[in-house]
């Protein structure tokens, strides 16, 4: 390498100049700088081989630019230029790897020593860099011949290892016997001249025998050599072969096989025989149609099951819901369940799969829940864990049943149950008053007390006409009629039923007023029905007015207008009147407030009777002062 | 002398009808429709026998009855209950008898006869 070029640092121009010139005259291309800085700038763009330092310089001394320009390039020879007094600080620097130091003044004979030393130095550097380099090549390229060889010889090994394990496996294909008569696969080995020289068991009960046939024979669409099968595959390439065939059965029939060859070498490694291993995959077809189908069914039945059911993970987040449930809540899956069943924002007070994901216990419970349409729906919910193939809980599945149905049937068996049990007090009282009746007129006639035969007879009738009210009352109740509507007069309609009331109010003492105009128009209405709802507001009005007494001065009124296309109906009494408890009961089935006498279901199927007309019926009532019912009945029924 | 029997039930019928069964069998009677009346016609006249209906507006048949046994000259007079409830037998203990309505007209005679003569 050419050792030319020098670097001159110091900071005194007049060395510089002369120094410079006389390393010039000794064939060096010199460059120069003032202090250690400027020299690095110089050093990083010139290259120097060689740089002589100054020590003592401003801005940055010898010693720094000598351990800067040594990290940087290890091989660049620096002689140090030390004037008097600086030997120690000229020693330091050898620390350094410094070359060798002058001092000053600068005897031309010293430099050119020096010189001539940092050359030697420089070139035997580059020598045995060169040498390292050229021995790391040689052992890296000796290295690779080894590893090569070792790789060459396991291969070999496994290669051996593989001929003599394949070679057994075909004597026992050949012979018969061992493994390969056992797999459920079909195996035969072919030779080089393509023909089967072996088969298993399995493969003959197949396919029959085909020992000396050609390897192509046993494919259903192979017939020639120059369609190439597996096996000739195998031969060409040298390579195992995996392949989607079909083989032709011994009955005709195309069996989907999985094709595998591996090819057998012999001791010189060439390819004398070929296993081959093929899978019935008719089998697995079949078994994977099964599955579909069963998937297939098991979605089905998820979906198509007449309940609610969701699957959901330990957070109580819904990871798969049915049908049903996402027709009646929505889009729920990913969603918490509290939030997309019971619409809260936290889980449920005593959750139940909850408990079931803790114990892995199913269990049941009864709650309300609000589909999207707003529908409440009484559901009797169960839950179920579902384990993973450990049997650890993973999930839990819930299970809800609308049983929004059977609670109306009970809550109806129960208000009947209830309907018979406070009706029975009434009934006994009543029959009580018929014996009494009776015993009154049997003793009257025997003695010959008219008085006590017209009181007897008196009591009889009004007994008789309660129990045929409460009789109707029930068999009305106990079967919800359908309406049966027609057009009528409203004013000639309201009329009669006006009527009916008015001899009510007679027999009471109640004075009766009767305002329906002429020109009311049509209604169209089950007259039966609505009569007997109309005839039950009045009677309940002579009723109110009784604790006034015969002259106290009762008042029933029963008046209808137009409003619009409604009729409006107002009946009013200035009876006793109710508190706003009763006022806000008369319309419950069983509530009266006539005690023993009253059965508590006229005016819940006068208010039902009017409901099923589209009507609506407006109570004002206070205590002691009367009532007032507004029944508003639209031209034609609702429903 | 006469036996004095006083009728307590709010069914204007069944007061009627035991006032003139009763009168047709030699006793005189007094009614009364409601517990709070009973006590204060109990008091006045002195009854030998009380029938008592249990439910009646305003103060029923038992809470009439603790009355008249807190009181030193009624709280000897036999009562016989007289009611459609269920269970009549339970709502005062201390009754010579209870009847449920509907009830046998001899019955109750020979009930009253046992009682007061």
């Amino acid at each position: 390498m050419d050792f030319r070029k020098l670097l001159l640092v110091d900071d005194e121009e007049g060395v510089r100049r002369f120094l410079g010139l006389s390393l010039m005259d000794l064939g060096y291309e010199v460059k120069t700088a003032s202090n250690g800085r400027e020299a690095l700038a110089v050093f990083e763009e010139f290259q120097p081989n060689i740089v002589f330092t100054d020590i003592k310089m401003p801005v940055m001394d010898g010693i720094e630019l000598l351990r800067i320009i040594k990290e940087k390039s290890p091989d660049t020879e620096v002689v140090m230029i030390t004037g008097h007094g600086d030997l120690d600080l000229a020693i330091e620097s050898l620390k350094f790897d410094a070359s060798d130091f002058i001092t000053k003044p600068i005897n031309n004979d010293v430099l050119e020593v020096s010189l001539e030393r940092a050359r030697e130095r420089f070139t035997m550097k580059c020598a045995l860099r060169e040498h390292t380099e050229n021995l790391e090549r040689l052992v890296e390229e000796k290295t690779s011949r080894i590893v090569e060889l070792e790789r060459q010889n396991a291969a070999c090994q496994v290669v051996n290892g593989l001929s003599s394990a394949l070679e057994s496996a075909s004597r026992e294909v050949e012979t018969g016997s061992g493994l390969f008569n056992e797999l459920p696969c079909l195996v035969s080995i072919h030779n080089r001249y393509l023909e089967i020289v072996a088969h298993n068991t399995l493969f003959e009960e197949r396919l029959g025998n085909h020992v000396g046939d050609n390897s192509f024979d046993i494919y259903s669409d192979r017939t020639s050599p120059g369609n190439a099968c597996p096996v000739q595959r195998t031969f060409q390439t040298g390579k195992g072969q995996r392949s989607r065939e079909t083989f032709l059965g011994k009955d005709g029939e195309e069996i989907p096989v999985t094709v595998y060859t591996a090819p057998i070498p012999n001791k010189d490694g060439e390819i004398e025989l070929v296993l081959d291993i093929s899978v019935d995959m008719s089998e697995v077809t079949r078994l994977k149609d099964e599955l579909f189908a069963t998937r297939y069914k098991y979605q089905r039945l998820f979906d198509e099951a007449p309940c609610y059911i969701t699957v959901q993970d330990a957070d109580l987040a819904i990871v798969e819901a049915n049908r049903l449930f996402k027709r009646d809540f929505g889009e729920v899956e990913g969603h918490f369940c509290f939030e997309a069943y019971k619409h809260r924002s936290e889980p449920c007070e005593g959750c139940l799969v909850d408990k079931t994901l803790l114990d892995g216990e199913a269990r049941q419970r009864e709650t309300v829940v609000t589909t999207l349409s707003g529908e409440r729906k009484h559901m009797l919910v169960q839950s179920a864990p579902l384990h993973d193939a450990s049997g650890r809980v993973i999930q839990a599945m819930e299970l809800s049943t609308d049983i929004t149905e059977i609670r109306r049937l009970q809550d109806h068996l129960t208000s009947l149950g209830i309907m018979l049990g406070s009706m029975s007090h009434g009934v006994k009282g009543m029959l009580t008053s018929l014996d009494g009746g009776i015993y009154r007129l049997e003793s009257g006639l025997k003695k010959g007390d008219a008085e006590r035969v017209d009181a007897a007879t008196k009591t009889l009738k009004a007994m008789i006409g309660r129990v045929k009210k409460m009789v109707l009352d029930i068999l009305y109740y106990a079967k919800s009629r359908e309406l049966e509507t027609e057009a009528v007069d409203a004013a000639a309609f309201l009329r009669e039923t006006a009527a009916v009331g008015a001899a009510k109010a007679a027999s009471a003492g109640v004075e009766f007023v009767e305002d329906v105009p002429e020109g009311l128009g049509e209604i169209k209405a089950d007259t039966a029905a609505l009569s007997a709802a109309l005839v039950n507001f009045l009677e309940n009005g002579v009723d109110a007015c009784e604790g006034r007494g015969a002259d106290g001065g009762g008042r029933l009124s029963l008046s209808a207008r137009r409003e619009g296309d409604n009729l409006v109906v107002t009946i009013a009494d200035n009876g006793m009147g109710m508190d706003r408890e009763t006022r806000e009961k008369i319309f419950t089935l069983f509530f009266s407030s006539k005690g023993k006498r009253g059965t508590g279901i006229g005016l819940f199927i006068s208010n039902q009777t009017i409901e099923q007309h589209g009507g609506a019926i407006a109570v004002d009532s206070a205590p002691h002062k009367g009532t007032t019912f507004t029944i508003t009945l639209p031209r034609g029924p609702a429903r | 002398m006469t036996k004095k029997i006083l009728i307590v039930d709010d069914d204007v019928e069944i007061r009627s009808y035991l006032s003139e069964l009763l009168g047709d069998n030699g006793y005189e009677t007094v009614t009364a429709s409601d517990g709070s009346e009973a006590v204060d016609i109990a008091k006045a006249e002195k009854p030998d026998l009380i029938t008592l209906d249990l439910e009646m507006p305003n103060e029923w048949g038992p809470r009439f009855y603790r009355k008249i046994s807190q009181d030193e000259a009624l709280k000897r007079t036999p009562v016989v209950v007289i009611s459609g409830l269920n269970a009549i037998k339970y709502a005062i203990p201390k009754a010579v008898a209870s009847l449920t309505k509907p009830f046998e007209p001899e019955q109750l005679l020979k009930i009253v006869k046992e009682n007061i003569g």
